[in-house]
């Protein structure tokens, strides 16, 4: 297997683990750790892409993932205050229990 | 590469005056001073609509430049008037934020809605993906901290939480699709994307970039069955906050994708000769939101949930626009957008009028609006009957424009169109009864008996109702830009 085909074997591998922690978590904190891992999911395909690509000296799928981890990071910020939030009102991140709002 | 930078500036005044705008909002209100809550509130939103006219001013200044800064922003017509209607829903925003709410920190909401629309904005313009992805993400971290502004209800915290759960998943499947995207053809440019697509030809591992990307369009669209987030969002809010998620939002979403769809990724479209591309997928979710939609909405009790809904079935009828922009261009789905944003607005509008003298959640609460406000009552019907279609409001000519369009289109979406005339039938049932209590019932007993519209709030929602008139009446006014 060439190393492309691992590091994309790595990313989607990352990127379901990711997914199944923001599915199957209750606790808020952990899905925004799942969202976090497949954000980096991403950021190891574009890394990726950008090294075994036919234009490395580009530059291009570095570039971007500077700017994702930044926006990786500002979400984090403001999911996090939003936890606190509700945590203030009802005293716990669980999801399953944060269901005030129904039809 | 000086002159290039001055091009780029110029070109991004409209965004500029936004962002100094915000700026100057949290300035003016950062000392203390002893303002009641509602002048701070008159006076941040009364900045925020100098910066967002001095936006608009300077969109007419910049004009139809086409590619800027090497092709990563383009200034079209397409961009032009979405720019345009991003920031005059923006305007309706904040003339209600203005006239209805009672938040503790008026200056920050405004800023943030500021920051939020400097994002739509270079949505409508980003011909790049990663300034595509930059530009949804300031948007859409706007919009989760506005769903949770209101730190005294429960509820919104709720929506804010939730809605930042569904969109940051969201958000990395997209980015996810633009990282296959970047890999099977070397580039994130989107004409430089098409050129390398149009040599390659469709791929399994392009299905999959597709099905990702969709998924985040989809959220963002609020169709089925990315659409868990919509109700309670559309709940919890605060109605500024909702109105702006529901209009402006949406209209940013769809010209974003627009350009992605048909643009960049219109050579594996597939749909007519059989070949798997991303019709069949949004044709799918089309499908899904206008059914889900539009049954769902039968069964609510909820004022804002029924919007909700009508928003997923809505939803579904703009994908069927995304479907035919492709044959018969963008103006039908971008004037069912707007059309269709102004009285989202304008509903959202008379809810938070009603809110601040009375609870507003069930449908029963409406009773009386008539006697207790006439003028609430008559906008109201304006925006209701505007989005069941019903002529001779914008809510009918966008409908009348999209569906014939793709009935136009093709096979596929022939039939859905025939469906999703059908459903509004269905859908007339539901607007009416967010009409009856409205205009027929009386009022019930414990409530108050009049409700006092501000100022503001009024002149808004008049303004708006005129809107929808007016271009129901004359499509041209806005179809003719394009």
């Amino acid at each position: 297997m060439s190393p492309l085909q691992l590091c994309l074997l790595l990313s989607s591998l990352l990127f379901c683990v990711g997914l199944v922690a923001a599915m199957a978590r209750s606790n808020a904190i952990l899905v925004l750790l799942g969202v976090e891992l497949m954000l980096n999911a991403a950021n190891i395909n574009f890394i990726a892409f950008w090294r075994y690509g036919p234009n490395p000296e580009a530059g291009t799928g570095v570039l971007f993932v500077l700017f994702s981890i930044a926006v990786a990071a500002a979400e984090a910020a403001v999911g996090l205050a939003l936890v606190i939030a509700v945590y203030r009102h009802q005293k716990t991140i669980r999801l399953a229990s944060i269901n005030r709002l129904k039809g | 590469m000086n002159f290039a930078y001055a091009e780029l500036l110029s070109a991004l005044r409209p965004e500029l005056s936004l962002v100094v705008g915000a700026l100057l909002v949290l300035a003016v209100d950062l000392p203390k001073t002893k303002r009641s809550l509602e002048r701070r509130t008159h006076i941040a939103c009364g900045m925020g609509a100098a910066a967002l006219l001095a936006a608009l001013v300077s969109l007419l200044g910049v004009g139809n430049l086409g590619n800027i800064w090497g092709g990563v922003l383009v200034l079209d017509t397409l961009a032009l008037v979405a720019r345009g209607g991003v920031f005059g829903l923006g305007l309706l925003t904040l003339g209600i934020t203005a006239g209805t709410t009672r938040l503790r920190n008026p200056a920050e909401f405004v800023a943030v809605i500021l920051f939020a629309i400097t994002g739509f904005a270079l949505m409508a313009a980003a011909q790049q993906l990663l300034l595509a992805f930059l530009a949804l993400e300031l948007a859409s971290l706007s919009l989760y901290v506005l769903a949770g502004f209101d730190k005294t209800r429960a509820e919104s915290a709720e929506a804010g939480l939730k809605y930042f759960l569904f969109g940051g998943v969201s958000a990395a499947f997209m980015l996810f699709g633009f990282s296959l995207i970047y890999g099977l053809t070397g580039s994130i440019e989107l004409p430089e994307i098409a050129r390398q697509l149009a040599l390659s030809g469709p791929s399994p591992l392009l299905l999959v970039a597709l099905v990702l990307v969709l998924v985040g369009f989809g959220f963002k669209a609020a169709a089925a069955p990315f659409h868990l987030w919509a109700p309670d969002v559309y709940q919890g809010a605060p109605a500024p906050a909702a109105a702006l998620i529901a209009s402006a939002s949406k209209l940013a979403g769809f010209t974003l994708f627009l350009r992605l769809l048909w643009p960049g990724l219109g050579g594996v479209a597939g749909g007519g000769n059989g070949m798997a591309g991303w019709i069949t997928v949004v044709v799918w979710l089309a499908l899904a939101s206008l059914l889900l939609g539009n049954f769902v909405a039968l069964a609510q009790s909820k004022v804002r949930r029924v919007l909700a809904y009508s928003a997923i079935a809505h939803a579904g009828a703009l994908l069927l626009g995304v479907i035919a922009a492709g044959w018969a261009g963008v103006a039908p789905l971008l004037y069912y957008v707007m059309t269709y944003g102004v009285a989202t607005v304008g509903a959202f509008g008379v809810i938070a009028a009603v809110e601040r003298h009375q609870p507003c959640v069930n449908l029963a609460d409406l009773a009386g609006l008539r006697t207790k406000s006439p003028l609430l009552a008559g906008c109201l019907m304006v925006f209701v009957l505007s989005l069941a279609g019903i002529p001779p409001l914008a809510g009918f000519v966008g409908k009348f424009l999209v569906f014939s369009s793709a009935l136009q289109a093709g096979c596929m979406t022939g039939w859905l169109a025939l469906l999703a005339i059908l459903l509004s039938a269905v859908a007339l049932y539901y607007y009416l009864q967010i009409l009856k209590p409205a205009l027929v019932l009386p009022a019930q007993p414990d409530t108050a008996t009049r409700i006092p519209v501000h100022p503001v709030a009024a002149i808004t929602l008049v303004f708006a109702a005129g809107l929808i008139l007016l271009l129901g009446l004359w499509p041209s006014l806005l179809l003719g830009l394009f």
